[in-house]
């Protein structure tokens, strides 16, 4: 009986210590502007929400099908209105499964132009981006690394038009994207300013 | 998208008992005003399905092809001229689907596929008689299907997915079949052109395989599609309209946009079938190589790279003006460390490429790094 209450007691301190501490959305204030993961930093804009940990991995459908996967990658993501209306995210994934829809790998020799085709790609393989537009699509510095900066567009189902102005870059550690995303009706000109000012705050940690 | 399955399903377990009360086909559009209680509520399904595709972008505006679908849909079934109504859906996956209230939706990716008039006929006309016999309200009932059109949001998924080729029952879609043969051979169409159309669809499952989108749903139906339309033909002279010129007239600048698009969404696989496949690609714009040299280099197997460049330089030799030809050669030659060779095709890319072209700004980078 006692083996039994150790072995008990064992598997649940073995469950609990696998979970980290859980996300949840915090108020970006003086005291709390800088979204920090492993990997990279940045501040996030006054009176934006912000997660305060990284997501550490993202499911994938296996060709389509009802199996899935874990892709890994760090992942914090704010928003101003609410997640669902206007979303900046930036992510850092691994070169092996840097775009994993098209299961294509990223290397660090990629040119910044190669890098930005992928994740087009790799985007509108996404359900209901299949029609996604490249508006713009030009070389970019983040993070004092040459990468690319695109301009993306889709109708969902209602007829709304959804912008996604993404920067990114590749180097060893991995592939680095920020991204943001809102209704062209209002807010993403309105919010454009705040994105390209966190964009400019991104920096790479030793964590990388 | 599992959690509306989930939904589908619990609904189909729950839904009542009801039958077909004798739903017969429909024989011109002014006979379709006596809806059954359930097909009423499946037509306004079909016709938020309708609404909500055009509103999504999902429609392929080109005028002139459009009308030429239409005209031959006039053509295979006059009588339902004005309540058949056929649009472009902008997909490159192979496939076509009516709706129950008569919308038929051709994608551009099979469009770009057909080779003739007669083939494309064959298709519309068997989509055309899958409306006219009522199937998907036929089907439904016999599911036993017939709460889930109540439920919001179901429709929508299983509209495309009962009304895509070959998503009906073996028998329905036989009934498909002879219908719209006898359509073909009635509006004077050559038979033999029609299995054709659908051994296009067969050779693409078995070289690009996986799950596609509003696809046929099984290969097994579409073997049997092929052999009915030879059983159908074997009975008629191979003579009648094809329309091969007219069609590809049309048709062709809508295959080079295939390409784009399908070399856009990585799916590369379509691209060197068709490429690779001699009489496929002498229907397709000669601009194609550059396309199919993108594709190889998207496919990245060991002699890709040689197999990329070879297609690049063949579209270079072939469609002289086609600017981004020389983009990818110029990269080409850049990793390859050739500074001359590399400057010369940046440059004419340059020379050639609209100044509002995406890569310009790219090339540019390149030419100035290579300086």
């Amino acid at each position: 009986m006692m083996i039994k209450k150790i072995s008990a007691v064992l598997v649940l301190v073995s469950a609990l210590s696998a979970c980290g501490p859980a996300p949840y959305w915090t108020l970006a204030d003086d005291t709390s502007k800088s979204a920090r993961s492993k990997s990279f930093e940045m501040i996030v804009p006054e009176g934006w929400n912000r997660t305060t940990v990284a997501e550490k991995f993202e499911r994938h459908s296996i060709g389509g099908g009802a199996w899935f996967r874990n892709i890994p990658l760090e992942r914090m993501t704010t928003s101003r209105d609410g997640w669902a209306i206007q979303a900046i995210t930036a992510t850092r994934r691994n070169l092996e499964t840097a775009f994993p829809n098209i299961d294509k790998k990223a290397t660090a020799t990629m040119l910044p132009g190669e890098a930005a085709d992928l994740y087009v790609a790799d985007l509108r393989k996404s359900s209901g981006l299949e029609r996604l537009k490249v508006l713009n699509n030009i070389p970019a510095t983040v993070n004092n690394k040459p990468g690319f900066q695109l301009v993306m567009e889709y109708k969902n189902d209602d007829g709304l038009r959804i912008r996604i102005a993404t920067h990114g870059f590749v180097d060893k550690t991995g592939f680095y994207t920020i991204s943001y995303r809102a209704p062209v009706l209002y807010y993403y000109a309105r919010d454009y300013a705040d994105y390209a000012k966190l964009v400019r705050t991104f920096r790479q940690l030793n964590g990388a | 998208m599992n959690r509306i399955l989930g939904i589908a399903l619990i609904s189909f377990l729950f839904s009542g008992c009801a039958t077909t009360d004798g739903a017969s086909s429909f024989t011109s559009a002014s006979d379709t005003s006596g809806l059954k209680a359930n097909e009423d509520r499946l037509w306004h399904e079909a016709d938020i399905f309708d609404a909500t595709i055009v509103r999504s972008g999902q429609i392929y505006n080109d005028r002139r092809a459009t009308d030429y679908l239409q005209g031959v849909m006039d053509r295979l079934y006059p009588e339902f001229k004005g309540k058949i109504r056929v649009r472009l859906h902008d997909t490159t996956h192979l496939g076509a689907f009516a709706l129950p209230n008569g919308s038929v939706y051709f994608n551009i990716g099979l469009l770009a596929r057909m080779e003739n008039e007669a083939q494309l006929a064959t298709v519309l006309g068997h989509e055309a008689a899958h409306f006219i016999e009522r199937h998907n309200f036929r089907q439904r009932v016999s599911v036993k299907n017939a709460s889930t059109f109540a439920v919001s949001g179901i429709p929508f998924v299983s509209l495309a997915a009962f009304s895509s080729i070959s998503g009906f029952s073996r028998d329905l879609e036989r009934e498909a079949d002879q219908r719209g043969y006898d359509r073909l051979i009635k509006s004077g169409y050559n038979p033999h052109e029609s299995h054709k159309a659908f051994q296009i669809l067969a050779d693409e499952i078995k070289a690009v395989g996986g799950r596609e989108p509003y696809f046929f749903s099984s290969h097994p139906k579409l073997i049997e599609r092929i052999e009915t339309y030879k059983e159908l033909s074997a009975k008629h002279k191979n003579s009648g309209r094809v329309g091969t010129e007219e069609f590809n007239r049309i048709v062709q600048p809508i295959r080079l946009e295939v390409l784009r698009k399908d070399v856009g969404q990585d799916r590369f696989k379509s691209v060197i079938l068709v490429m690779e496949n001699e009489d496929m690609r002498r229907y397709y714009p000669i601009a194609g190589y550059y396309y199919l040299g993108e594709a190889y280099l998207r496919r990245n197997k060991a002699d890709d790279a040689q197999k990329a460049l070879q297609a690049f330089q063949t579209a270079a030799k072939l469609a002289p003006n086609f600017a981004p030809t020389y983009k990818s050669l110029g990269m080409h030659y850049m990793k390859a460390g050739n500074r001359g060779p590399a400057l010369d095709n940046f440059n004419k890319y340059l020379s050639l490429a609209p100044d509002d072209a995406q890569d310009r700004p790219y090339v540019q980078q390149y030419v100035s790094s290579l300086k």
